[in-house]
């Protein structure tokens, strides 16, 4: 593939996004607003932070659906260690420690007892959630007033704290993914296991590395969640795992593994989210804006296959 | 061994002077091939000498370029998909080496797959039951029709497989190494369901290398060379020489021996071992500098070996030593630590990942050199690659070109060089050649005899037994799970070999 077909998924995502900037600048009123686009981005950032782990995963050829539980879980463990009166740094720290114990959990199973991740995650994303609401009675955990907390939802620069941790996470994982003997492994992994194996790759350490990561993640997630509600919430974030995983797919990423690409991904949580927002905006029935998003998701990969296939023609 | 069948019982079979070209190759030149009602013909032949199309004219997968075929009196006159359906109708079945059954459904479903009996879309499973036992016995088989295909033997597995090919009418059964991925014992059921099938008069041809399965059941021999049928024999009475002379033809001449390495210290010792069910008290020594070749037909146990050495593959006795002291819990990051590296029979399924670039697929072995400060250096990366590159004579565009864009023989010389840059001292090199065009082969002779030279030791497993003498400092032949014949050079000859590996009852 030339450098450019490489980017082409890139390109043309990056076109999708300034043609849905156009339509919904022209027909939604207030979509270009300072206050709305700054809306985007902390909505970008729920699926964003995730998804960065999620893109790891995927490309490892495997799948991750416990997200939306794990980061209600864990907002709402924080609010109660802020209640019982742990120091502010020390539960986060904390619930970041947590989510990649949770995460390993997952990746255990994967790596060491060959449950498809599938099945791990979706047993956490069962557990996580009903724990959640029988420590909680489905109620909010107010956590009152608290500095650390409140400056997570307080902008700088204009810019809301989640997108900046956003950012900042993205850079992080854009780096591992493409310079680290780690972020290449994972794609050797996904690519092909076996060879990967009989290279020497620790192929259990990466699979079980990946889904801490994911863990690690969905507890930032969690804290942003916190400090943007006010209150820990066990039925917050629910469909979450449906928005990162449609973030990564339709950012080119594929589900059999071995290919993908952060930017890829970062494209791909800014469509979705720009579709979410676009459609609000113009006061789409909720029901029917599901049925838009789906429909394109779905167009979105086909598209991207059809490009794909007719490069590998175009090649041979 | 089988007596000759009569001239008088009826042909099935016949090519008349059938040529098929390939781009590049002459794959078969006007043969001329007979096999009639209830014989047992042998094909016999290295790779590439027109076995595979020999028998897909009889099938109808390909047409010759000229000639008739004819089954069962009937010249075939379809041609494309057709073609097959009606050899398939004129009673002509193929048992595949591949294992092709569906492991999660039982045995009768699989013996009908596609076929069930019944109607509207409804399962007769009464019938399908009755059909089922019916093909069953009529081999022999104590199989339970009902269980699942996952639960059975390799061997039932191969003979379900053959039972498959019993309903309708067939007139001759063509069976490609069916024996090739089974233990020695439990061939011989296979071989007993072969003899009652050919005793109902089917015509069997039997393609194997095991000269002794091949005197216990076949009447006859077709030894193949080159595209062309050299000789058909009659089993009773040919010695085993004489076919492993027809078989590498009067050209037995070499090319230049190797000239014997100087040994340097042994770095590997392997001590009885064993694997099982295939391998039994297995013991040689590796010298730093040498080139061991491991000959032996498909299935007798050579990736088994290299797989135990690497700790890939649990072992059931036997001890490995390296640098003479004993390793105990294997494993393949182990064993690498200790300086091997291991190259897998399948490149494309365990060897390259495709979607990575060469340079990635050279420097996974070993990060650590191309990191520094744990963030990987794409200067350090590239010139790394280059090192294996030019060293290798791989011809790729680019450091970073997909490695699947390359030829087959670039793509194992990467899998190769991988590990001339993790620095291994052992290369453990399982077919190393296969799917590899000739020039490229005669370049990874080149660069396994100079990794050699610098004084790296090299295992090399090869079904290609022509390549041995080509490379090898010693040969060991395996047959029946263990090492049957040790050569050295300059007197490893590809005849001797060849011998070894067919017969226990040689010369």
């Amino acid at each position: 593939m030339s450098r450019l077909g490489q980017h082409m998924n890139e390109l043309s995502l990056f076109a999708a996004i300034v043609l849905l900037y156009i339509i919904f600048g022209l027909t939604a009123d207030g979509f270009l607003s300072f206050y709305n686009q700054t809306n985007i981005l902390r909505d970008a950032a729920t699926i964003g932070i995730a998804a960065w782990a999620a893109t790891l995963i995927i490309i490892a050829g495997e799948i991750d659906v416990s997200t939306g539980p794990m980061v209600a879980f864990i907002s709402v463990v924080l609010a109660y260690l802020i209640q019982w009166g742990v120091p502010t740094v020390g539960a986060f720290v904390l619930a970041i420690v947590i989510g990649g114990l949770l995460g390993s959990i997952a990746g255990a199973l994967r790596a060491y007892f060959d449950v498809p991740s599938f099945v791990a995650t979706l047993g956490l994303w069962s557990a996580l959630r009903g724990l959640s609401l029988y420590f909680t009675d489905a109620l909010p955990v107010s956590i009152g007033r608290n500095d650390i907390v409140d400056m997570l939802d307080r902008p700088i620069f204009g810019l809301p704290p989640a997108a900046i941790i956003m950012m900042v996470l993205f850079a992080v994982f854009w780096f591992v993914s493409k310079r680290t003997a780690f972020g290449r492994s994972v794609f050797a992994v996904g690519g092909n296991a076996q060879a990967a194996f009989l290279s020497g790759i620790n192929v259990r350490r990466i699979r079980v590395t990946i889904f801490v990561l994911a863990g690690m993640m969905a507890a930032i997630s969690g804290m942003l969640l916190l400090a943007r509600l006010g209150s820990g919430n066990a039925t917050a974030a629910s469909g979450l795992e449906f928005d990162v995983i449609a973030a990564v797919v339709v950012g080119g990423t594929a589900l059999s593994g071995g290919r993908g690409s952060m930017l890829g991904t970062l494209l791909g949580v800014l469509v979705i989210t720009l579709i979410g927002n676009g459609l609000i905006l113009l006061g789409i029935n909720a029901f029917i804006q599901e049925v838009v998003r789906g429909i394109i998701i779905v167009a979105a990969v086909l598209a991207n296959i059809y490009a794909i296939k007719r490069g590998a023609a175009k090649k041979g | 061994m089988k007596h000759p069948i009569p001239k008088d019982r009826p042909v099935i079979a016949r090519l008349e002077g059938c040529t098929k070209q390939y781009p590049g190759v002459l794959a078969l030149d006007s043969a001329d091939f007979e096999l009639r009602e209830g014989q047992v013909r042998a094909l016999l032949g290295k790779n590439g000498a027109g076995k595979s199309t020999l028998i897909r004219l009889l099938t109808g997968a390909e047409e010759p370029d000229t000639g008739i075929v004819t089954i069962d009196d009937t010249p075939l006159s379809a041609s494309g998909a057709q073609r097959a359906a009606e050899a398939y109708s004129h009673g002509v079945r193929v048992v595949y080496q591949e294992l092709s059954l569906v492991p999660d459904m039982s045995v009768a479903e699989n013996l009908f797959l596609g076929r069930w009996p019944g109607r509207g879309g409804m399962i007769d499973m009464q019938a399908l039951h009755e059909e089922a036992r019916h093909a069953l016995d009529s081999l022999g088989l104590d199989i339970d029709p009902q269980q699942p295909v996952s639960i059975l033997s390799p061997a039932e597995r191969q003979l379900v497989e053959i039972a498959r090919v019993l309903p309708g009418k067939p007139r001759m059964v063509i069976l490609d190494e069916p024996t090739s991925s089974l233990a020695d014992a439990e061939a011989r059921k296979v071989l007993a369901a072969v003899d009652r099938i050919s005793a109902a008069g089917i015509a069997v041809v039997y393609v194997s290398h095991r000269m002794n399965e091949i005197r216990q059941i076949a009447d006859s021999v077709t030894v193949m060379r080159d595209g062309r049928i050299i000789e058909t024999v009659d089993v009773e009475g040919a010695d085993t020489q004489e076919i492993v002379r027809l078989m590498l033809g009067a050209s037995g001449k070499e090319h230049d021996a190797v000239v014997p390495a100087q040994p340097g210290p042994e770095i590997l010792r392997v001590d009885a071992l064993s694997v099982q069910p295939k391998i039994a008290d297995v013991g040689f020594s590796l010298r730093a500098g040498e080139v061991l070749g491991i000959a032996g037909l498909l299935g007798s146990g050579r990736t088994e070996i290299l797989e135990a050495i690497m700790g890939v593959r649990p072992s059931s006795g036997g001890t490995v030593s390296v640098d003479g002291k004993p390793v105990s819990g294997r494993s393949f990051r182990k064993m690498k630590d200790l300086g091997f590296g291991f190259t897998p029979e399948s490149r494309k399924d365990a060897g390259i990942v495709p979607l990575l670039g060469v340079d990635e697929n050279t420097v996974v072995t070993d990060w650590s050199s191309v990191t520094r400060s744990g963030v990987l250096q794409a200067g350090l990366i590239a010139e790394a690659t280059r090192r294996v590159i030019e060293r290798l004579h791989v011809k790729t565009a680019r450091t970073d070109s997909a490695i699947s864009t390359l030829s087959g023989g670039n793509q194992q010389k990467v899998v190769i060089g991988r590990w001339v840059h993790a620095g291994s001292r052992v290369l453990l090199l399982d077919e190393p050649t296969r799917g590899v065009d000739v020039e490229a082969k005669a370049q990874i002779y080149q660069i396994v005899r100079e990794l050699a030279a610098e004084g790296k030791a090299v295992l090399f497993v090869s079904s290609e037994i022509e390549e041995l003498p080509l490379v090898c400092d010693r040969v060991l032949v395996l047959r029946e799970g263990r090492i049957a014949e040790e050569m050295t050079a300059p007197d490893i000859h590809q005849d001797a070999i060849f011998a070894a590996c067919l017969a226990s009852d040689a010369a």
